[in-house]
């Protein structure tokens, strides 16, 4: 299906917020998303529709799965693809984020997909150059290309979302997962839960349409998924929480605690996961349940169809 | 099954009704079998002749410190507990402050372990934070059975930590006993600030730190939504912010030390090092409005505040003393000594070491009723008590040491058996 079929154009120049995208954008990008799917489990996963195109991987924080998603599904649409990360001189030898943004974008690159630790960076970058942004995370607030595998991969397992219980699990103050799976799952009208300790949770949480709770296992009473998040060490230094120990005693994800879930309920994680903390080993690696990988290879096929969109190669205007 | 024990012709006070008759009281199984005036004992039943002396719950001491765990001190734990069942405690309640601290859940399990044969029944406190200042495993502590949270006396001065530690406790829905002082004025001061801390020469904090203190802990009881315990308040400036605090309609309680209800500043002016206690003995208005506060309920509880401090702890000067009282053994006596004074009715007292503190820890115990825990203490309010004179299970210095008080415990019942009987009585 090609996006003539919609009579809609994907109307947004970047992707810098999950909550800017409303749900025909949604069917266009997992309709897309689904094909590369399909194709990058083959042993032919060319499709080059960004021919001639050249991204930038701008990574000031260090990332690995992330940034290796993006790059293997630009490159898998045939486009050049430069990385930049934290670990690059470039990056670290004071230059202002805007002389940074202007240099890059004198190079004329087509697409530039970013990741920072301040809120508002990614869109920085599209105000400050005029090119497509992708936001792949910035500080605390969205990281829509992961709500949109996750959803596109809860959405794989349960058919439609709506009215589905989701619960969200662990340090929800911090996390620009959250944030932006909050905001797809609410355009999709499921049940949104929001767990973790109270000094994890953001005061106002209720007020995000989540319902919030504190112990896990009401929270996921009932639930069709389990999303957990990765709980970061400097969470127990910063005197947020006691020790991992006890976050694994009282929020930690195992099999009797999701017994409480409904039948088929399927547990995800955003990577790279605290096993025995956030979740036990058992849990992690039992296929049954856990789709953590099914989200890792949805991660390509998704970013791909974003990148598509964006560079305006949607399907129809593919070679054949 | 051998008989109950039958307690006959005792006036019966339980403070949660406010019921104060005279009348009979049967215990069978651990629990009271029967209440009121003109019973008839069971024909296998132990029968203990009150002759008028008061009987209610016994006490539920929620603030006692011990030497233990993890340093010898004076006393062992089993003469805390011994001093606890003699004063007539049935719920004993150990400080987060014991011995090395109740950090660890480790040594929460230690207490249950220690309250498996214990006479009386023995809880303890999770402390805060880690010596590191980092935030204390308190979700296993209170999983392990801790009856509360607390700072155990040590301030907490980081006001971001403890927001974050509220937030985190509110989820637990237990009390969070903190220390309320202003950390900078109170720090390294020994005395209440006075024109008598002044003409001894004594470093002294004033009582508005106290007020301060209250005020920012309440200030962050609104933030967190956490149910905070105003630890051992002493001065007419901290209830003043505490009343505040209750009319803002936050969940708070708080707490009095028991020697501040007998004594003031002018006690401590010969500097005897018995006298040597934190917080510091207050002036006489503040000790007035703190009898005054727990008659009309603005203090919910009433604690020991029990401190064994070693005997060469206590033999130096004044300000060099450790500063302490051993006060389990003076509950009951301070009580009726208040109580004859008219300075604060027998049942006020009473209420504030029974059912306010079961119900702030949701324990059945704490009141006269029929099923309810036979937990009981039988004393005399008349008997003339030189404290200290016939001997104490604890050997700890005491502040009460000499004084001239009245009420004596006769009778300590825990879950329905006899665990301390003063010599002659009951034999």
């Amino acid at each position: 299906m090609g996006q003539g079929e919609y009579s809609y154009t994907f109307p947004h120049r970047g992707l810098i917020a999950a909550s800017a995208l409303n749900r025909v954008d949604l069917e266009l990008i997992f309709d897309s998303a689904r094909a590369h799917l399909a194709r990058n489990r083959t042993e032919d996963k060319k499709h080059p529709s960004l021919k001639g195109l050249t991204v930038i991987n701008l990574f000031f924080e260090a990332s690995t799965r992330t940034l290796a998603s993006f790059e293997i599904a630009a490159k898998r649409l045939g486009a050049d693809v430069v990385n930049f990360s934290a670990g690059n001189a470039s990056l670290k030898k004071g230059e202002s984020l805007a002389d940074t943004a202007n240099t890059l974008a004198a190079m004329q690159p087509d697409l530039l997909v970013v990741r920072h630790q301040s809120p508002g960076a990614a869109e920085f970058f599209q105000r400050t150059t005029g090119i497509s942004t992708i936001n792949a995370g910035d500080g605390a607030n969205e990281h829509p290309t992961q709500a949109l595998l996750d959803l596109f991969t809860l959405g794989e397992h349960l058919g439609d979302v709506g009215g589905k219980r989701i619960a969200i699990i662990g340090d929800i103050l911090h996390s620009r997962v959250a944030r932006s799976n909050v905001a797809l799952l609410s355009l999709m009208n499921a049940d949104i839960r929001l767990c973790g300790p109270a000094s994890l949770l953001p005061a106002d949480a209720d007020r995000w349409g989540a319902s919030v709770f504190h112990s896990v296992e009401a929270a996921i009473e009932g639930c069709d998924a389990v999303m957990v998040l990765r709980l970061q060490r400097e969470r127990m230094s910063s005197g947020l929480i006691p020790s991992a120990r006890e976050y694994a005693a009282i929020y930690g994800l195992d099999h009797a605690r999701l017994s409480l879930a409904n039948e088929g309920c399927i547990v995800m994680h955003p990577g790279p996961m605290n096993r025995g903390i956030e979740i036990t080993s058992a849990l992690a690696d039992d296929t049954d349940i856990s789709v953590i990988l099914d989200q890792v290879e949805a991660g390509v096929a998704v970013r791909m169809a974003v990148l598509e969109l964006l560079a305006g190669r949607g399907m129809q205007e593919m070679v054949p | 099954m051998s008989g109950g024990i039958f307690i006959a012709g005792a006036r019966l006070i339980d403070p949660a009704s406010g019921r104060d008759i005279e009348g009979d009281l049967r215990v069978e199984n651990g629990v009271i079998d029967a209440i009121g005036p003109g019973l008839s004992p069971d024909a296998e039943d132990q029968i203990i002749e009150a002759d008028g002396a008061v009987l209610s719950p016994a006490l539920i001491d929620i603030g006692a410190r011990a030497a233990e765990p993890g340093r010898s001190g004076i006393e062992s734990l089993d003469t805390t507990i011994r001093a606890a069942a003699a004063g007539g405690v049935g719920t004993l309640v150990l400080s987060s402050s014991s011995g090395a601290g109740l950090t660890r859940p480790e040594d929460i399990d230690w207490i249950s372990f220690r309250a498996l044969h214990a006479p009386v029944r023995l809880l303890g406190a999770a402390r805060t934070h880690t010596e590191a200042g980092e935030m204390a495993e308190i979700g296993l502590m209170l999983r392990a059975g801790a009856a509360l949270v607390s700072d155990g006396g040590d301030l907490i001065a980081d006001t971001r930590f403890l927001r974050n530690l509220l937030s985190y406790a509110s989820a637990f829905d237990a009390w969070v006993g903190l220390t309320a002082e202003d950390i900078h004025l109170s720090a390294g001061t020994i005395a209440h600030e006075s024109a008598m801390a002044v003409r001894l020469g004594l470093s002294a904090r004033p009582g508005i730190s106290q007020r301060l203190g209250v005020e920012r802990l309440a200030g962050l009881a609104e933030l967190t939504g956490a149910r905070i315990l105003f630890e051992r308040l002493t001065t007419a400036d901290g209830l003043d912010a505490l009343k505040a605090a209750r009319k803002r309609g936050l969940d708070v309680a708080a707490s009095a030390p028991l020697t501040h209800l007998l004594f003031n500043e002018v006690d401590m002016g010969g500097l005897d090092p018995a006298y040597r206690l934190d917080p510091p003995l207050r002036s006489e208005a503040d000790r007035q409005a703190l009898l005054a506060a727990i008659a009309d309920g603005l203090i919910d509880v009433i604690v020991s505040d029990h401190t064994p401090v070693a005997l060469e702890a206590k033999a130096n000067p004044f300000s060099d003393a450790a500063p302490g009282s051993s006060s389990l053994e003076a509950l009951i006596p301070v009580l009726c000594t208040l109580d004859a004074d008219g300075q604060l009715p027998l049942a006020a007292g009473l209420k504030a070491l029974t059912s306010n503190p079961a119900e702030m820890l949701g324990l059945p115990q704490g009141r006269l009723d029929e099923g309810a825990p036979a937990d009981l203490v039988l004393f005399d309010p008349q008997a003339p008590n030189v404290y200290g004179k016939d001997g104490l299970e604890s050997p700890a210095p005491s502040a009460f040491s000499g004084r001239r008080l009245q009420g004596r415990v006769l009778l300590s019942i825990v879950d329905g058996a006899m665990v301390y009987a003063r010599p002659g009585f009951a034999e």
